[in-house]
């Protein structure tokens, strides 16, 4: 077995980074958020890997957890990191950090942050500081990790927002964002990304927010600048269109657990779980017949205070097995006759 | 941006015009004139007056004239810079005032100082540790500080200092100092008559102050922005200061428009019992004995300062924001 860890929180033996490709390596991350309600299991045991230079794609439901695991890889989120292991290794180094380890605005992590991973988010129209240029933001960033010389800063921004298709840099880079629209501003998001030619790119939604013209732009250039740095991408989304557009291999999470991993090509025409199933059917699609109605999956997500016993997706699911799937968890397994396809669930069992 | 102040001072001008219109017109409002009440005092000591007399007294203040007249009187000679003569006390209104309005403003800014560099670090620190034990005590002393009137607080503080040590009490300086040339003894025993009013001043906006920066601040830390600063590697304290704050300054900056002219009457009460000579207690005077051309130009003068507090509030809060610079 090489990329998998098992399921019930043992990992691979002997591991720091079992595949030299990989660039992260998620081992059974538990994540918590004590609130006054009680206490909500954000993350039960999630175990990934993101392999150097590919596109992962992470699909699911809102809530499943999918943005609090791209938070965790940077130690941004508001939750509690409770058990696991985030194995991370620079570009070209062989040295890999244990980011759960470290303390969470300590030096070693603001090193980490920015500047070989950093992040996008969802809402293009608010992730930029109001008060400062757009040049100056990613200037910021720049003279943190790069450089200290000021003009040289200056000059990368410009390059850099050049590079992500700005028309007339200089002046973008003086313009403050409420001077720029949703997509112009995404992209000077992904500039700020991408100065310091990180070795991960966590893209959280990053065109949920857009229009499908500027949505499709947006996947472009970010497809094609990945493949001119190298940056790995986790590319966070709950569209299955825009997985099928950008992503080199899928992630499906449900309720803080991933269920199924696969090559895109794999999940699209071979879906085995119940859930990436029933998901790939609530799509519309070209070509179906019209006045067939289209498949919502039944039930909603449980209350994130309870806890379900046995599969997590039992209560939903249609071919849930009475006296094993409500009772018992299912491991992690491979798909017969496939080494990159694995799913947890007990038909494949 | 030379264009929008040239426009704003221009209107202000014209406001002005309007508020001294208004404003004269409600303080002769009340039957009777500063004339009736010196007629009055004169007749008590000397016995009766001789009804030309008053006549000639009547004429020389022009109370009989209608209000709007005394008001051209008044208004035309105040654009040359002579704001009138006392009804009261027949000195020059502007000396009157001016005596005063240094020590005036000189309280007020300090006291907005002292503000400023309290009520932002604390309201600060108030959001940055939500819910932890300082938090509660911070809460808690703003409470009070909000409740506990000012006139109160000063009394408080005036007898418990006096009682405890060599508190002055009363006026601006010890008699040995009053009209000495200033020298490090004199600023000391200045301070130490003052500090009072400072701090009963400070303490109310403060309190309000601070609830205001904790929770703008609060709000401006869950904004994305924050995240995507955090998110480029900045220390946590140049996330705080230079991007949440920044953004969550607004209502303070705006307050300061407001706060200025607030701040001069605002002390009234407490100068008065304080005893100390500034603007407030004089405006006071000037409209229980309807001393028109002071009280008069009194509330020019404040809605002057309301309005230029404004125009920096709003050349500030373009200077913090460049959403509302104009093009």
């Amino acid at each position: 077995m090489t990329n998998v860890a098992t399921g019930t929180g043992t990992a691979a033996t002997g591991t720091q980074i079992v595949s030299e490709d990989d660039v992260v390596r998620v081992e059974d991350l538990r994540l918590s958020f004590y609130t006054t309600l009680g206490v909500v299991r954000a993350l039960n045991g999630v175990s990934f890997n993101i392999p150097r230079g590919k596109v992962l794609g992470v699909v699911g439901e809102s809530g499943c957890g999918k943005s609090q695991t791209g938070l965790s890889i940077m130690q941004l989120t508001p939750g509690r990191i409770e058990g696991g292991r985030i194995l991370f290794r620079e570009f070209n180094t062989s040295e890999v950090v244990d980011i759960t380890k470290l303390e969470k605005n300590g030096p070693e992590m603001r090193k980490i942050r920015g500047n070989h991973i950093s992040m996008i988010f969802q809402e293009p129209m608010t992730s930029l500081n109001p008060c400062y240029t757009v040049g100056y933001q990613i200037e910021e960033a720049i003279l943190l990790h790069q450089t200290q010389d000021k003009a040289e800063a200056r000059r990368r921004a410009v390059d850099i927002l050049r590079k992500v298709g700005m028309p007339n840099p200089e002046r973008i880079a003086d313009s403050y964002p409420h001077q720029l629209s949703g997509g112009m501003r995404q992209r000077a998001m992904i500039a700020m990304a991408l100065s310091c030619t990180p070795t991960l790119l966590i893209a959280d939604e990053p065109t949920t927010a857009l229009d499908v013209t500027t949505e499709a732009q947006i996947l472009d250039l970010m497809r094609d600048l990945q493949n001119e740095i190298g940056t790995s991408i986790m590319f966070i989304t709950h569209n299955m269109g825009v997985v099928a557009q950008m992503c080199d291999e899928v992630a499906v999470m449900y309720l803080g657990r991933i269920i199924e991993r696969a090559a895109v090509d794999d999940i699209f025409y071979d879906p085995k779980h119940p859930y990436t199933i029933s998901l790939l059917r609530s799509i519309p699609r070209l070509g179906v017949a019209r006045g067939q109605k289209l498949e919502s999956i039944k039930g909603t997500v449980p209350d994130p205070y309870s806890t379900v016993p046995g599969c997590p997706f039992h209560p939903r699911c249609p071919a849930a097995i009475p006296g094993l799937c409500d009772a018992v968890m299912p491991d992690e397994t491979f798909v017969a006759g496939s080494r990159t396809h694995t799913v947890r669930c007990h038909l494949y069992t | 941006m030379l264009n929008f102040i040239a426009r704003r001072l221009v209107n202000m001008f014209f406001l002005l015009i309007v508020v001294s219109f208004v404003g004269f017109w409600i303080i002769q409002l009340p039957p009777g004139s500063i004339l009736d009440v010196q007629i009055q005092r004169l007749r008590m000591q000397g016995g009766n007056l001789p009804e030309s007399m008053i006549q000639a007294l009547r004429d020389r203040y022009g109370v009989d004239d209608p209000f709007y007249i005394q008001y051209w009187k008044w208004i035309s000679r105040s654009l040359q810079g002579d704001f009138g003569t006392s009804f009261e006390t027949d000195q020059k209104v502007a000396e009157r005032i001016y005596n005063r309005l240094g020590i005036s403003f000189g309280l007020s800014l300090t006291a907005l100082l002292f503000t400023w560099l309290v009520a932002i670090p604390i309201g600060v620190y108030s959001a940055t540790h939500r819910y932890s034990w300082p938090d509660y005590l911070i809460t808690f002393v703003q409470f009070l500080g909000l409740s506990i009137p000012g006139f109160l607080l000063a009394l408080i503080l005036l007898i418990t200092a006096s009682r405890l040590w060599d508190q002055p009490i009363g006026g601006l300086f010890s008699p040995q100092y009053a009209d000495a040339p200033w020298s490090l003894a004199k600023l000391w025993d200045f301070i130490r008559h003052v500090w009072i009013a400072i701090v009963v001043l400070a303490i109310g906006a403060t309190a309000g102050l601070t609830r205001v920066m904790r929770a703008n601040l609060l709000d401006v830390l869950n904004m994305q922005y924050i995240q995507t600063a955090r998110a480029k590697g900045l220390k946590e304290s140049t996330v705080i200061w230079k991007h949440a704050v920044r953004n969550a300054i607004h209502p303070l900056v705006m307050s300061l428009g407001t706060l200025l002219p607030a701040l001069v009457v605002g002390e009234t009460l407490i100068a008065i019992i304080l005893s100390l000579p500034t603007i407030g207690p004089l405006y006071l005077d000037a409209l229980r004995s309807q001393d028109m051309y002071l009280a008069g130009t009194i509330l020019v003068m404040l809605s002057a300062l309301l309005l230029v507090g404004n125009l920096i509030a709003d050349l500030l809060l373009a200077w913090v924001d460049p959403r509302v610079r104009l093009e």
